[in-house]
């Protein structure tokens, strides 16, 4: 083995940029892909503006929770700033929180809480406002429970003491603890659920299980151009047989691939907050054993550098496509199920070490392994 | 010694040898003539194990090639016509490479000398900035890294000058006068095959070859 390892180093050596850009594609492109998006998405943020004619807690609450949305990017400004910012069409639209907000709601009162201004090029102007209904509806359906639970105290249990403030407190506490708006389901004693904060586009590890596979099937190509070489006679007289030859450089190819794996790991958690759990491991340990194996198998039934390169790259795309590790294809799965068991990516996307196409492509390859050496 | 005995061999309806037999004493170089597709290359394939004859038994030192393959292979040197080495490689990484993969490990000094066994003196050279005379001698010295008793070459100095053509020469008989080792090429070039080779085999049946053979007053053996 330590010969195959020393043979193929000089191999490497020769073209150690072109194998370090393959080796490093899938990080570098899904660090550089979410990046880019999150630029794209910030820059993409509805521009909105927030007028706050009073200093109290409700009217801060309400811009906090409107600044804490994915989809808008809010300027606090005075009212004459807002108006002239939207005749610029700086500002997609602008709210006023009027004086006497907070003691309205607290009133249970809804009537003329918040102003509003448009332009006619204000395309996101209704579902803003709707949405800013919908908080200012929360508060005050919070104070209206409050107010009704006081008058039901006064009237039942005249002796207690809870205060308007420690029901909205307390209603407040059950919210951030149930989240009712957002709650994720799941079955008791199952694994924990991951809720995240804004919108994510891409899966991370569907997005680097592609460029994987590409740079996997291009790096294989050593296969062809080793067979293609003219030295196929002289593998009949060295030690190894050539079938062993492959399959040792095979396990050479599949320990660099995970050296590399294991960094993408280390720098996904750093970059991208990806967590690292041993399923994951397990779960990329196994897709690594696949790809390269399966890569190894389809490599070996081209003779045709750019054909194969062609077949690789028409491959890649139909797993876009058809996977659901880039494109969602909820649709296609609810409709036909079995092609979530029949997806070579999906064991990776539910972190899980089984997958049944590991034993297709291992099998093959030992097989042809055992055939050699009776 | 090599001993073949009644070798056949044939691709579907089509036989390309027939019953050939003959033996090849250590330090002996034998040449291989005929007319193209007469069977030369075959012959060597499945002298060198690459093919399985049809029938017939070959022997190298006793052992059988049908039973003994694998060991047999050891004590093979194959050239083959195609030149196969590594261009990307310099010479040194060319001998280096196959010493690693080789059954007999070489140290550098000893890969430089078999090079320069050969008068090919540019060691750190690239591959492809050699001449087709340096890159035979390499294709050449690649096959003698583990050290073979037997030495098969297909047309070895095809396409190179004369003077890489002799310097080639002069190796084969040093390898067979102060080695031992039993040497077989095949060549469309009579002037090289008659100075160089102790015997000849003539395969096929063309007239042409065998009386140019008669000239050459050497020990001939047609199939």
């Amino acid at each position: 083995m330590m010969s195959i390892i020393q043979t193929r180093l000089m191999h490497w050596k020769k073209h150690w940029i072109s194998h370090l850009f393959w080796f490093l594609l899938p990080i570098l492109a899904t660090v550089c892909m979410i990046q880019v998006t999150n630029v794209v998405q910030e820059d993409s943020k509805i521009p909105i503006g927030m007028v706050v004619k009073e200093e109290t807690g409700l009217a801060n609450a309400l811009v906090e929770t409107m600044k804490a949305s994915p989809l808008l990017r809010v300027y606090e400004l005075s009212e004459s700033e807002a108006r002239s910012r939207i005749e610029s069409h700086e500002l997609d639209s602008a709210f006023i929180i009027e004086d006497g907000y907070e003691a309205k709601i607290l009133r249970g009162s809804r009537n003329r809480l918040l102003t509003s201004y448009q332009s006619n090029l204000s395309f996101a102007y209704t579902p803003i406002r709707e949405m800013l209904i919908s908080y200012v509806q929360q508060d005050t359906g919070k104070a209206k429970a409050a107010h009704t639970i006081i008058n039901l105290q006064e009237s039942l249990q005249p002796e207690a003491t809870v205060s308007f403030d420690e029901i909205i407190a307390k209603t407040n506490e059950i919210q951030a603890q149930e989240n009712l708006l957002a709650t994720t389901f799941s079955f008791y004693n199952d694994a924990g659920v991951e809720t995240t904060d804004g919108i994510t586009i891409w899966n991370t590890w569907g997005l680097w299980a592609i460029f994987s596979i590409l740079s996997t099937l291009l790096l294989s190509d050593w296969l062809m151009k080793e067979r293609s070489s003219g030295l196929m006679p002289r593998f009949t007289f060295i030690r190894f047989t050539y079938k062993q030859y492959v399959i040792q450089n095979l396990a050479v190819y599949l320990t660099a691939f995970l050296l590399f794996d294991f960094l993408s790991i280390a720098v996904f958690n750093q970059l991208l907050d990806e967590n690292i759990n041993f399923e994951l491991i397990g779960a990329i340990i196994s897709f690594r054993i696949l790809i390269s194996t399966g890569a190894f198998l389809v490599a070996l039934l081209f003779k045709n550098n750019y054909l194969y390169y062609g077949v690789s790259f028409i491959l890649v795309l139909f797993l876009i496509i058809l996977s659901g590790a880039i494109l969602p294809i909820d649709g296609l799965t609810a409709r036909y199920p079995w092609l979530l068991d029949i997806n070579p990516l999906q064991p990776l996307m539910d972190q899980t070490f089984w997958n049944p196409w590991l034993v297709v492509t291992t099998a093959l390859v030992s097989s042809g392994s055992q055939k050699e050496r009776n | 010694m090599l001993n073949v005995q009644s070798i056949t061999k044939s691709y579907g309806k089509k036989q390309i040898l027939n019953q050939i037999s003959f033996s090849v004493q250590p330090g002996e170089i034998i040449g291989l003539v005929g007319e193209n597709g007469a069977g030369k290359s075959t012959l060597l394939n499945v002298l060198a194990t690459l093919a399985n004859p049809t029938s017939g038994n070959i022997f190298l030192y006793e052992k059988s090639y049908r039973d003994t393959r694998k060991e047999v292979r050891k004590q093979i040197g194959y050239v083959p016509q195609d030149i196969a080495i590594w261009e990307e490689f310099s010479v040194e990484e060319n001998m280096v490479f196959f010493e690693k993969l080789s059954w007999k490990s070489k140290t550098k000094q000893e890969l430089r000398q078999l090079c320069l066994d050969m008068e090919l003196d540019k060691w750190k050279e690239p591959v492809k900035t050699l001449s087709g005379g340096m890159k035979r001698k390499l294709n050449m010295a690649i096959s003698l890294i583990h050290n073979p008793d037997l030495l098969l070459l297909d047309e070895p100095t095809v396409g190179i000058d004369l003077k890489s053509k002799k310097e080639i020469g002069n190796h084969l008989k040093n390898l067979a006068i102060k080695e031992n080792k039993m040497i077989m090429y095949t060549s469309h070039d009579m002037d090289e095959i008659s100075t160089l080779c102790d015997r000849i085999i003539c395969i096929g049946e063309d007239p042409f070859y065998k009386n140019l053979l008669v000239e050459a007053n050497k020990q001939i053996v047609t199939f």
